[in-house]
């Protein structure tokens, strides 16, 4: 590769992790400041994107479509647009993206503001039926102070509402600085060069990874559990020729009346994360990457969800489940990790005073050489836990417990990774959402190992469901039991 | 003065006495305290006034596991506090990748019922007397319970060992007529040798800490405020900004992947140096570090069996190196010629220039500072032989190298302040605070952010916080609630002053090659280096910015 642009390469690579620093480091919802759920990216003029900032694999694949959404409203050179909508460049409510020109393209930033103004607080309702439930919903628009405060206004906090969109926007000010800067020195002709070459080199790179996995087709299924009882597949036949993998997941559910329907953009971003793990978990994020990787899912399935479709878990839970199904079909190549808690056990509480959402993590499923590891997220999440000291400042609420959940990873010769026992009481009345999976059926062992336990949800000690929505009064305490990962390999005597 | 700085490899020591400076290297030896007095006396220290370490002994005890059999008691509820983390895994794509074991294992954390809220204590707790205890409102009282329950359970992992190492050296000196020894703390100020031994995570980046303090007190003296130094040794590279002639510091910092919350000089580390491997990846990249030729067996140059090219290697195929160096080692460019088929050693130097480039502009531009208001300070072994590259990339027109390049971290130990570091928490509205000091820092944030700027206390640290965020962030909201998280204080007692000899005047137009003891510097094309003989730092000017008002 030609030096220089390998240098210039890595300054854009710098940019986008600027922009995330300045992003986490000046925002205000716990969602973005404490816990990293956002990302930060460079596009080029043709709208591929060339360098992005990862906190959390979710964001991996679903940022191209928010700047095609955008391209098509022919943004100037000034303009910024935002946008929310699962159907025009979004992922869930949410996620709120930024998108701006650069002299050499656009810059990107998406994140999870703690409430969009839905019918619940918060931002994950577990029961919701249409979109519009959800919260506002944002088509691609341009963002001036007006359009703002009529946005902010319909959320629940505005101005913190407002304080995050002006650290994202602040991130935006500096991407275009940067570029500047970079054009500046290095001649636009030649930063542009690079841009081609970051895409080209992660494209290389995944190419050469794909190579070495065996051909074939190699299938596999998995079940969500929704509200209300039943069961929905997710269903994916992958084919691995030479370099290039195709993903099919005909045969999957239709969507359905609750919120674990996905668009195709969040869908995409967990076939490129399953494939980023088998081939080359070090290549530097850009669109190259997935360039080999063609996803197909037929019209209004649950992984291709159409309008008015409500969207809220799919980011979230649907797309862990098209991780393990993923998984377990490449499993039938080469060998893969057994399943992970396979949920984020997201977990909201508000009232019209405060909204607070977090995730928990759970148990790893453990992998071919290696144990699982206990406690963190596993597949498409990776955002920090909210620390008890900074929960019990900011809002009406105490950590009772916040324990590893012991013997709950599946036993094999690798054992799987212990679950979480998080204990929340809430000083004050609010409504409590829950919104898990993993709570009837276990995380699979692979290779003979065995299951992790379901999780579990209680309060005050009496069980819920998996997707449960209450009320509650001050006292109240709130539990929630991850689910272990599985094992892999049989247990071996002596153990 | 005397200094004594112990590395991997090496232990220098640095005597100052009347304006004469002596310098000594010996090999680090496996039990520390012998090369100390090794050092001591292979520079010749007798009538020594005040004698300042710098140890590895902390850092290498928790890199290695070596520290004491610990407990760890938490309230009931939290006892897996340091197990647990703060739930990210350790690489997004490789599933499996463990943490770094945290030092009190599973089965030794306790809890007991005991609960603190914001507002005070819920329910007391009672300790059982007879161990070896460290509270974390001791070392580390801020919010944010894992990474305090983290510093606090390295602090007490730590304790015994190196308390005993600095008891032993204490002995060892008072034996061989030396003063006790001071100790360098991470926060670039100095302790005695009892602050020191009770709270040992406070030296975690000893070392380090005092190669800053040396690049800026050595800066002051050639009429510099404002630096940015560039510490280059064999497998790392450490930079730090200097403003007003202090080390800008840090609350936090991870140490082995461990996270500290105390006080540190703000250092960026690297993972590349002159031993740094050079390697080509699947997707045709050059590649350099963070593998690491280290000591043994070195660049492939040194001729004791390395094959793999390095940036010694690479910078002695450029010319930049003499034949033989410090220490009378003789470089083979026959086997650097090797080791580099196939590969330009100038577009390595270009690779593991990005990388220190990265780490100078995160200290510099990211910071809301323009790099070309700085010197750059080059010292290590390898940071003169960088430092007119890197500066150009930068718009940086003056570069200081110290003749004293190899020992700067021992002569920032014989010179450094004495100093006491106290923080207190806050997290309350600015305005309801009450009186604060005039003088020392205050951790502040807008109403509802989780992250604090520190700015100076003085008559108004509101204002300076709105400066400081529109600084760094690009905005400020002046109509926002400002929240004052802690204050941060220091008593400091100033070091001894600096006097250093002059040296031979000089005058050398890149490209050049100046030996120096201990490093080799190099001046590019288009770089003037001059010594006028008032002093002995070799100071290098960019003559080709003439003209260029925009430094670009």
């Amino acid at each position: 590769m030609e030096i220089e642009l390998q240098l210039i390469g890595a300054a854009l690579r710098s940019v986008a992790d600027e922009m995330g620093a300045v992003l986490i480091r000046s925002a205000f919802s716990a969602n973005i400041k404490e816990r990293r759920d956002c990302s930060t990216a460079l596009f080029d003029r043709r709208g591929r994107m060339v360098a992005q900032a990862e906190h959390i694999p979710v964001h991996l694949g679903a940022m191209p479509d928010a700047v095609a959404a955008v391209r098509a409203h022919d943004p100037g050179p000034a303009d910024v647009f935002i946008l929310n909508d699962p159907f025009a460049g979004g992922t869930h409510l949410p996620d709120i993206t930024l998108v701006t020109r650069t002299v050499l393209g656009f810059a990107v930033t998406r994140a999870h503001h703690a409430d969009v103004g839905g019918a619940q607080p918060g931002s994950l309702p577990s029961d919701s039926r249409r979109l519009e439930e959800e919260g506002v919903v944002i088509p691609p628009t341009r963002l001036d102070d007006a359009t703002l405060d009529r946005l902010v206004s319909r959320m629940r906090n505005p101005d913190e509402r407002r304080g995050d969109l002006r650290a994202q926007l602040a991130a935006h000010r500096l991407a275009a600085a940067r570029v500047d800067e970079l054009c500046a020195r290095r001649g636009a002709a030649r930063v542009e060069a690079a841009m081609d070459e970051l895409y080209a080199y992660s494209e290389r790179r995944v190419r050469a990874a794909i190579a070495h996995l065996p051909d074939g087709r190699f299938e596999a299924a998995d079940r969500l559990e929704p509200a209300g009882g039943g069961e929905l597949e997710v269903r994916a036949a992958v084919t691995v020729e030479g370099d290039e993998i195709e993903i099919d997941f005909a045969g999957t559910a239709p969507q359905h009346e609750g919120n674990l329907n996905c668009p195709l953009a969040v869908t995409r971003s967990a076939c490129y994360f399953v494939v980023r793990c088998l081939t080359d978990p070090d290549v530097p994020a850009s669109g190259g990457a997935f360039a080999p990787v063609h996803v197909r899912a037929p019209d209004g399935c649950l992984v291709n969800a159409r309008p008015p479709a409500a969207v809220a878990a799919g980011n979230v839970e649907t797309s862990s489940r098209i991780v393990d199904v993923l998984f377990a079909a490449f499993g039938h190549a080469v060998e893969v990790p057994a399943q992970g808690q396979g949920t984020m056990n997201n977990l909201t509480l508000g009232n019209d005073r405060f909204t607070y959402y977090e995730t928990v993590g759970g148990g790893q499923g453990a992998c071919p050489g290696a144990d699982g590891p206990s406690g963190v997220h596993v597949a498409m999440s990776n955002t920090l836990s909210t620390p008890a000291e900074a929960l019990e400042l900011g809002y009406p609420l105490r950590v009772e417990r916040h324990s590893l959940r012991l013997g709950s990873g599946g036993r094999g010769r690798h054992q799987g990774g212990d679950g979480v026992i998080r204990e929340l009481r809430v000083l004050e009345a609010c409504r409590l959402s829950l919104v898990g999976e993993r709570r009837v059926r276990s995380p699979q062992g692979a290779r003979g190992g065995e299951p992790g336990a379901p999780g579990r949800n209680l309060v005050n000690g009496e069980e819920l469901p998996g997707k449960a929505t209450r009320d509650l009064e001050p006292g109240d305490v709130v539990r929630v039991e991850t689910p272990g990962g599985g094992g892999f390999g049989p247990v071996q005597s002596g153990h | 003065m005397l200094g004594v700085d112990v590395g991997g490899t090496f232990t220098d020591a640095v005597l100052l006495a009347d304006g004469e400076l002596r310098t000594a290297k010996v090999p680090t030896a496996r039990r520390q305290e012998e090369s100390v007095l090794a050092a001591a006396r292979a520079v010749g220290a007798g009538e020594v006034e005040r004698f300042t370490h710098g140890t590895t002994v902390a850092t290498n005890a928790l890199l290695e596991r070596k520290g004491a059999r610990t407990a760890f008691v938490a309230t009931d509820g939290f006892e897996h506090l340091l197990h647990l983390r703060r739930q990210d895994r350790a690489h997004l794509y490789r599933l499996c990748e463990a943490h770094p074991e945290p030092v009190v294992p599973l089965e030794r954390c306790f809890g007991v019922r005991e609960r603190i809220g914001p507002k005070g204590v819920l329910a007391p707790v009672e300790l059982v007397p007879g161990a070896r205890v460290v509270a974390s409102h001791e070392v580390a009282p801020e919010f944010r319970e894992y990474e305090r329950a983290s510093t606090t359970a390295i602090d007490a992992y730590l304790g015994p060992v190196v308390a005993r190492y600095l008891e032993g050296l204490g002995n060892a000196c008072h034996e061989a007529g030396l003063p006790e020894p001071l100790v360098m703390r991470s926060s670039g100020g100095v302790a005695s040798l009892a602050e020191a031994a009770a709270h040992p995570s406070f030296a975690l980046v000893s070392g380090p800490a005092a190669g800053v303090v040396g690049a800026a007190r050595l800066a002051r003296l050639e009429g510099i405020e404002n630096a940015i130094s560039l510490d280059m040794g064999g497998t790392s590279t450490d930079v730090c900004l200097v403003a007003d002639g202090e080390a800008g510091r840090a609350t936090e910092r991870e140490v082995g992947g461990l996270p500290l919350r105390l006080p540190t000089v703000d250092l960026q580390t690297v993972g590349a140096g002159g031993g740094s491997i050079v390697w080509r990846d699947a997707g045709g990249a050059l590649r350099v570090g963070p593998e690491s030729a280290g000591a043994e067996p070195g660049p492939a140059c040194y001729g004791r069996g390395g094959t793999r090219p390095t940036v010694t290697d690479a910078n002695l195929l450029l010319g930049r190196l003499p034949e033989r160096i410090a220490g009378g080692l003789e470089l083979d460019r026959s086997i650097a010629e090797r080791a580099f088929a196939g590969i330009d050693p100038a577009e390595a130097i270009a690779v593991v220039n990005a990388e220190m480039l990265r780490a100078l502009r995160l200290v510099s531009v990211e910071r809301g500072h323009d790099p070309r208001d700085f010197a750059l300070v080059a010292f290590g072994g390898a940071g003169p032989l960088h430092a007119c590259e890197l500066a150009r990339e930068l718009g940086i027109g003056t570069v200081l190298v110290p003749a004293e390049a190899g020992v700067l971290s021992a002569l920032g130990l014989a010179v450094g302040d004495e100093r006491r570091d106290r923080v207190e928490s806050f997290v309350c509205p600015l305005e309801e605070a009450g009186e604060l000091p005039a003088e020392g820092e205050a951790d502040l944030r807008y109403a509802g952010q989780s992250f604090e700027l520190t700015v100076p206390l003085g008559p108004d640290p509101a204002a300076a916080f709105h400066r400081a965020h529109e600084a760094r962030y690009g905005y400020a909201d002046r109509g926002r609630q400002v929240e004052l998280v802690a204050v941060r204080t220091a008593e400091v007692t100033p070091g001894p002053e600096l006097r250093l000899p002059c040296a031979e005047p000089l005058e050398a137009r890149g490209p050049a090659r100046i030996d120096l003891e201990g490093a080799t510097c190099w001046i590019s094309p288009g770089w003037v280096g001059v010594r006028d003989g008032t002093s002995s730092t070799l100071r290098l000017t960019d003559v080709s910015r003439k003209g260029d008002e925009s430094g670009n």
